[in-house]
C-alpha cells in the first residue's frame, strides 16, 4: 500500500522542475503578456493602462506592414525555393554509397553549426562591394555584380538575405528529407521499376505519398521558423537595413520593446505574431489534409 | 572566359561524352551527373568557410586585395600573419576596466555547458516520468506541452524581462539559465527513447530494492546514452549561438557572450574586418569539435522527431 | 496540432535502432562514462569554466577607483589624461578614464540605468542620445538634472545658450556641453587655385552652385565625372540637417513638437536632390574612412562639409595633404545670411547611480570650464568650447601649417556665436530616418519625372512623415503627463 502511494507521487516529483518552471516562465508570462499588451511602459519600471492603443498603433504603423511584407516574402521564398532544393539534394544523396552520403551530409549540414549572428557577420563582409567574395565570384561567373551594394541598396537586401539563408538552411532541411527517403519502402520502388514506371511517375506516385508527412512537417516548421527570423538580418545589416528593407516582425518587436523600451507595444506585436503564425500553420495543415 | 567558365564547360563536356558515347550505360552518366551536382553544392557551402580561414591570417593591408590567399611567391609576414588574433586578444577598455577576449570565450563556454548540464538533468527526469509512469493527468500534461510549443518564444520576452527585473536577476546569469532550464523538446526526446526500455528491467530493480530515483539515475540514464549525446549537442549549440537573451539581459561588458560581443565588434572595427572575422572563426570551433564527435547521434536525435509517418 | 503528435510517436524502427546502439555501447567503456562522453565532458567544462569565470570577476571587483568616467572619443582621452593628474592631486582621489565604443555604450547604458546595474559616474554622451535616455517620465532619466546648478553657479550665462538645447528635455538640462561645432567648408586649396577660383567671391549657395557646375567634369573622357564640387556624405540626411539648421529650420521645436513639415524643409530637400542627382549634379558621396581619404587625395571632390572636429580628422586621415587644405565659411542662403551651421556634439552627464555626484560635478567643471585645459584640448582636438571666455585664448590665433598657415581657430571661433541651436526629442532618430525616406523617395521621383512636380511630391511626403512622427510622439503617455504636470 505504502509503496504504491509513494509511486503515485514519484512522477510528479520527477516532473517537478518542469512544472515549476512552466508555471513561472510560461503560464505567468502568458497571462502577463495579455495584461502588458494593454499597457505602455518605459523599460521594466513604469506601466500605464492605455486600452487598445497599442494594437491600434501597430495595425496602423507602416513599419509593421513593411515587417510583415518582408517576413512573408522571406517565408514564401524559403518554402518555394529552399525546400525543393533541399529535397533535390536529398534525392541526389539518397542513392549514393553510404560513406559518400555521410561525407556530403556532413558538408551540406555544416553551416547550421554556425549561429545566425556569426553567419550574419561573416556574410556582411562577403557582400562587400568590389572586394567581397560574393561580389567577386558573381563577377567571375556572370560578368556582373562587382560593385553592387547588396546590403545598402533597399531592393537588393531581401535577395541577399535569401541567399544567406539558403546557404544556412538548405543542408539542414535536407537532413529531414534524406531520412524520409531512406525509409521509403524499397519493395515499392522495385515494383514500380518492374512495372515500367518513369522516374517522374515513380516520384509522384510512390515517393511523394511516403514522404508527405515529413514534407508537411518541414514546410510548417520552416514557415514558423521564417516568421521568427530576426538575428540573421540584424547581424547581416547591423540593424534593419536602408529604408527598413531588412525589418522582420520579430525585429520590429525587438526594436519596439527593447530599443525603445515600450514593452507593452512589444507584447501586442508578440500576440499579432502568434496570431499570424497560428493562421498560417492552420491553413497549411488544412491544405495538406485536403490533398 | 575564365577559370570558372572553363571548368564548367569541361564538366558539361564530360557529361555529354558519357551520355551519348555510352548510351547503353545510362547509369554511368547519371551517376557522374549526381556527383558533379553534389560537388558543386558542397563547393558553394564550403567556400565561405575556406574564405574565412584565409581571411583571418591575412594582414589588414592585403585582406581585400586577394580573394583567398596571395600567390605562394607573395607569402611573407607582411601578407600573412597573426596580427588579427593579436589585436583580438589584446583586450579592450570598458566601463569595467580592461576585458580580454578569452573572458568572453569562458563566459560562453560556461553558459552553454551549464545550461546543457541542467537541461539534461531536468528534461531527462521529466521524460522518464512521462514514459514509465501511469498517472492521472499524464495525457493532459503532454497535450499542454505540445500546445506550449506552438507559441513563439518572442511573445514571452517582454513579460519575462519584467519578471527578471522584479526578481533582481538583471545582469546575472540566472536570467539566462533559469527560464530555459527544462526544454520541452528534450522531454519528448527522452520520453520517446525511454519508452523502448523494457519495463521488466525496472520491475527487477524495484524487487532488488532500488529507489525510484536510483532506477532513473543508475539504470535508465546509462541506457539512453545516444539520445543523451544528441540532446547535449542540440542544447549546447542552441545556448552557444543564442543572442537575444544575453543581448537583452546582460549589461556588464565583461559578462557578455561571444555572439553579442562579435556583433558589437562589427561597429567598432569597421576598418579592420580581419579582427572580428578571427573572433568569428574562433567562435565556431567549439561547436564544430562537439559536432564531429557526436555527428551520428546528433542526426538521429534531430530527425527522430520528424521522420516517421 | 495533430502534426506534432505524430511527430513525436516512437516507432518500432527507431526503437530497434537505439537498442542496437545501446547494446554496442554497453560493451564499450560503460565503466568510465556511464552517461556518455558528451555529458561527462560538458559537465566537466561547466565546472572548470565556472571556476575561471568567478575567479576573473572576483579579481575585477577588487580594484575600484573613486570615480569612473566613460568616454568614446579617442582624442578626448588623450586630452583628459594629460590634466587628470592635477585633479587627482587636488582632491586626493583616483579617477579612472575608460574609452568605450559608442555603440556599446548607448545600447547597454539605458537598461543599466533603469535596472540599477553597475554604471560609470560620468558619461560623455553623443548628440541626440539624451533624447533616447529621456523618453520616459523625467524621474526615470538616469542622469542628474544639472539645470539648477548651472544657473546657481552662473555657468549657464558663460556659455553659448544654443548649445544647451542638445542636452535638454522638457526644459531640464542633463549634460554639460563640450563644444560648439560650427560648420565650415574645407577645400583643396591647391586645386582651387589651379582652377582660378577665389573662395572669397563665393558668398551664397547660388554662387557656389554656379562655380560647382563649371568644375564638375569628365576629365578622362570615359563618360563618368572625375571631379565634383561638393562632398555629400552619409546618404543625404546629415547634410540636409546641416543645411536646414543653417537656414533656421529645425526637426523639432523647443517643446519637442515635430517641426520639419515646412516649406523651408521641402525647399532644402529639393535643392539637395538637384545637387546630388542627375546630369547637373555637383555632389558626390565620397563615403567615410578609407574611401574618403582616397577621394580627397585624388581630388575627386573639391569641397567638404567640415565642422571643427572634422578638421582634426582630416589631419589624421590624409596627412599627405598637409598645406593643401583650406577652410571657408559656409555660403549663405541669401546675401548677408548665416555663414555656418552645426554638426554633432558631445556632453558630459553625471549618473544618478553615482555615489559621489558632488565630486563628479567638480570633475566635470574641471574638464569643461578650465581655460588651461581648454587650450590644451583645442591643440589636441581643434574643438571650440561653448565657454565664451575661452574664445579670446591666444591658442585660437595659432597658424596651422596643415591648413596652409590659416588660423582656423579664429575662423571657427568667429563663426561660433552664429551657430544655430539644435532642438532634440526622444524621436530625433525616428525623424531623421523618416526624413531620409523622403529624400530617397525624392531622388527616385527626380530620376523619373525631373523637376516637374518635385516640390509637390516632397511636400506631400513631408506632411505624411511628420504626421507619422507626431502620432508616435502623441502615443507616449509619459511625455504627456509630464508636460501636463509642468504647466
Amino acid at each position: 500500500m505504502k509503496g504504491s502511494r509513494k509511486r503515485a507521487i514519484t512522477p510528479w516529483v520527477f516532473l517537478g522542475p518542469y512544472l515549476i518552471l512552466t508555471a513561472v516562465f510560461f503560464v505567468y508570462p502568458f497571462i502577463n503578456s495579455i495584461w502588458l499588451a494593454f499597457h505602455q511602459t518605459n523599460g521594466p519600471r513604469s506601466a500605464v493602462f492605455v486600452g487598445l492603443s497599442n494594437f491600434r498603433f501597430v495595425l496602423s504603423d507602416p513599419d509593421f506592414y513593411t515587417a510583415v511584407k518582408n517576413t512573408s516574402i522571406y517565408a514564401v521564398v524559403s518554402v518555394m525555393i529552399q525546400l525543393p532544393l533541399s529535397l533535390g539534394l536529398a534525392m541526389l544523396l539518397n542513392s549514393g554509397k553510404s560513406r559518400v552520403r555521410n561525407l556530403f551530409r556532413l558538408i551540406l549540414f555544416s553551416p547550421h553549426l554556425v549561429g545566425q549572428i556569426f553567419v550574419g557577420i561573416l556574410f556582411s563582409v562577403i557582400f562587400t562591394p568590389r572586394y567581397g567574395l560574393f561580389n567577386r565570384g558573381l563577377q567571375e561567373l556572370v560578368g556582373w555584380g562587382l560593385e553592387e551594394r547588396w546590403l545598402a541598396n533597399p531592393s537588393l537586401v531581401m535577395p541577399a538575405l535569401i541567399i544567406v539563408s539558403m546557404w544556412l538552411y538548405v543542408g539542414f532541411n535536407m537532413i529531414y528529407f534524406l531520412a524520409a527517403l531512406q525509409s521509403v519502402d524499397k519493395n515499392l520502388l522495385d515494383a514500380a521499376h518492374v512495372d515500367g514506371a518513369s522516374p517522374m511517375q515513380t516520384f509522384r506516385h510512390v515517393i511523394i505519398p511516403q514522404i508527405k508527412a515529413v514534407a508537411i512537417f518541414v514546410v510548417v516548421m520552416s514557415t514558423i521558423g521564417s516568421y521568427q527570423l530576426f538575428e540573421l538580418p540584424y547581424a547581416l545589416l547591423g540593424g534593419f537595413g536602408p529604408n527598413n528593407s531588412g525589418l522582420t516582425i520579430v525585429g520590429y518587436l525587438y526594436s519596439t520593446a527593447f530599443e525603445t523600451g515600450d514593452l507593452g507595444t512589444g507584447a501586442a506585436i508578440g500576440w499579432l505574431l502568434a496570431f499570424v503564425i497560428f493562421i498560417i500553420s492552420t491553413i497549411q495543415i488544412k491544405l495538406a489534409k485536403v490533398e | 572566359m575564365n577559370t570558372i567558365h572553363i571548368t564548367l564547360v569541361f564538366l558539361v563536356a564530360i557529361y555529354g561524352i558519357l551520355r551519348w558515347g555510352y548510351p547503353r550505360k545510362a547509369e554511368i552518366a547519371s551517376g557522374y551527373l549526381r556527383y558533379v551536382l553534389l560537388g558543386i553544392a558542397a563547393f558553394l557551402i564550403l567556400c565561405p568557410f575556406v574564405w574565412l580561414v584565409c581571411a583571418v591570417f591575412k594582414d589588414k593591408d592585403v585582406l581585400m586585395q586577394y580573394t583567398f590567399l596571395p600567390a605562394v611567391s607573395d607569402w611573407s609576414t607582411k601578407t600573412l600573419n597573426f596580427n588579427n588574433f593579436r589585436a583580438l586578444f589584446a583586450g579592450e577598455d570598458t566601463v569595467q576596466g580592461r576585458v580580454y577576449f578569452q573572458e568572453y570565450v569562458i563566459n560562453s563556454l560556461f553558459l552553454a555547458s551549464t545550461a546543457t548540464s541542467i537541461n539534461l538533468f531536468f528534461a531527462s527526469m521529466g521524460g522518464y516520468a512521462l514514459s514509465k509512469y501511469e498517472f492521472r493527468g499524464r495525457q493532459g500534461i503532454m497535450a499542454f506541452m505540445i500546445g506550449s510549443m506552438m507559441f513563439p518564444s518572442m511573445l514571452f520576452l517582454a513579460p519575462v524581462y519584467r519578471m527578471i527585473f522584479a526578481f533582481g536577476w538583471m545582469d546575472t546569469y540566472l536570467a539566462l539559465l533559469v527560464p530555459g532550464a527544462c526544454s520541452v523538446f528534450g522531454m519528448f526526446l527522452f520520453r520517446q527513447s525511454m519508452t523502448s526500455v523494457p519495463d521488466s528491467l525496472i520491475e527487477a530493480a524495484r524487487i532488488d530494492g532500488a529507489s525510484e530515483f536510483g532506477i532513473y539515475f543508475n539504470i535508465i540514464m546509462p541506457l539512453v546514452r545516444p539520445i543523451t549525446g544528441a540532446f547535449c549537442l542540440i542544447t549546447f549549440l542552441g545556448s552557444w549561438n543564442s543572442f537575444i537573451g544575453p543581448q537583452v539581459f546582460i549589461q556588464t561588458q565583461s559578462k557578455l557572450t561571444l555572439p553579442v560581443v562579435l556583433n558589437q565588434y562589427m561597429g567598432v572595427y569597421t576598418q579592420q574586418y580581419g579582427v572580428f572575422l578571427a573572433g568569428t572563426l574562433l567562435a565556431i570551433i567549439p561547436p564544430a569539435v562537439l559536432f564531429f564527435a557526436l555527428q551520428k547521434e546528433f542526426v538521429s536525435g534531430l530527425t527522430s522527431g520528424g521522420v516517421k509517418g | 496540432m495533430k502534426l506534432f503528435i505524430f511527430a513525436w510517436h516512437p516507432t518500432p524502427r527507431m526503437q530497434g535502432n537505439t537498442s542496437a546502439v545501446k547494446a554496442d555501447n554497453q560493451k564499450n567503456n560503460t565503466m568510465n562514462y556511464p552517461y556518455g562522453k558528451a555529458a561527462f565532458f560538458i559537465l566537466l567544462m561547466a565546472l572548470v569554466t565556472g571556476t575561471a569565470h568567478f575567479a576573473v570577476s572576483f579579481r575585477r571587483q577588487v580594484e575600484k577607483p573613486d570615480l569612473v568616467m566613460a568616454i568614446f572619443a579617442p582624442n578626448h582621452e588623450e586630452a583628459y589624461r594629460a590634466v587628470l593628474g592635477e585633479f587627482e592631486e587636488q582632491h586626493g582621489v583616483k579617477v579612472q578614464l575608460q574609452l568605450v565604443s559608442q555603440r556599446a555604450l548607448q545600447s547597454r547604458l539605458q537598461s543599466a540605468l533603469l535596472t540599477g546595474a553597475d554604471v560609470p559616474d560620468l558619461v560623455e554622451l553623443l548628440e541626440g542620445t539624451i533624447g533616447f535616455f529621456a523618453r520616459g517620465p523625467l524621474e526615470d532619466v538616469g542622469f542628474v538634472d544639472l539645470t539648477d546648478r548651472l544657473h546657481a553657479e552662473g555657468i549657464y550665462d558663460r556659455m553659448v545658450p544654443s548649445r544647451f538645447s542638445l542636452w535638454s528635455s522638457r526644459g531640464r538640462i542633463f549634460a554639460l556641453p563640450n563644444d560648439v561645432h560650427p560648420v565650415t567648408l574645407a577645400y583643396r586649396r591647391d586645386l582651387i587655385e589651379e582652377l582660378g577660383i577665389d573662395v572669397d567671391q563665393i558668398e551664397t549657395w547660388d554662387d557656389f552652385v554656379a562655380m560647382g557646375r563649371s568644375v564638375v567634369q569628365d576629365l578622362t573622357g570615359d563618360g563618368n565625372f572625375d571631379r565634383y564640387a561638393l562632398d555629400t556624405p552619409l546618404g543625404g540626411i546629415a547634410v540636409i540637417r546641416i543645411l536646414l539648421l543653417q537656414r533656421g529650420g529645425q526637426l523639432f521645436d523647443e517643446q519637442g513638437g515635430v517641426a520639419f513639415d515646412t516649406e523651408l524643409t521641402a525647399d532644402t530637400i529639393a535643392w539637395y536632390v538637384r545637387q546630388t542627382t542627375g546630369p547637373d549634379r555637383i555632389g558626390y558621396d565620397a563615403g567615410w574612412g578609407q574611401s574618403l581619404a582616397k577621394a580627397m587625395n585624388d581630388g575627386l571632390v573639391l569641397f567638404y562639409f567640415c565642422p571643427d572636429w572634422r578638421t582634426k580628422q582630416f589631419e589624421m586621415d590624409v596627412p599627405n595633404l598637409k598645406g593643401k587644405l583650406g577652410l571657408m565659411p559656409l555660403p549663405a542662403w541669401e546675401p548677408g545670411g548665416r555663414r555656418t551651421s552645426t554638426w554633432g556634439g558631445t556632453g558630459l552627464a553625471i549618473t544618478k547611480a553615482s555615489e559621489r555626484q558632488e565630486l563628479a560635478w567638480e570633475l566635470a567643471k574641471f574638464l569643461y570650464l578650465n581655460e588651461e585645459e581648454l587650450s590644451a584640448r583645442f591643440r589636441a582636438t581643434n574643438i571650440i568650447s561653448p565657454l565664451k571666455d575661452s574664445w579670446s585664448a591666444p591658442v585660437l590665433d595659432e597658424e596651422r601649417a596643415f591648413y596652409g598657415g590659416q588660423a582656423i581657430g579664429r575662423l571657427l571661433a568667429d563663426l561660433a556665436p552664429q551657430t544655430p541651436p539644435t532642438y532634440i526629442s526622444p524621436y530625433s532618430n525616428l525623424a531623421q530616418n523618416k526624413l531620409a525616406e523622403v529624400y530617397l523617395g525624392a531622388v527616385a521621383y527626380y530620376n523619373r519625372h525631373g523637376e516637374a512636380g518635385l516640390k509637390e511630391h516632397i511636400r506631400k511626403e513631408l506632411t505624411a512623415q511628420a504626421d507619422y512622427v507626431r502620432r508616435v510622439i502623441d502615443r507616449n503617455v509619459f511625455l504627456q503627463t509630464d508636460e501636463g504636470g509642468a504647466q
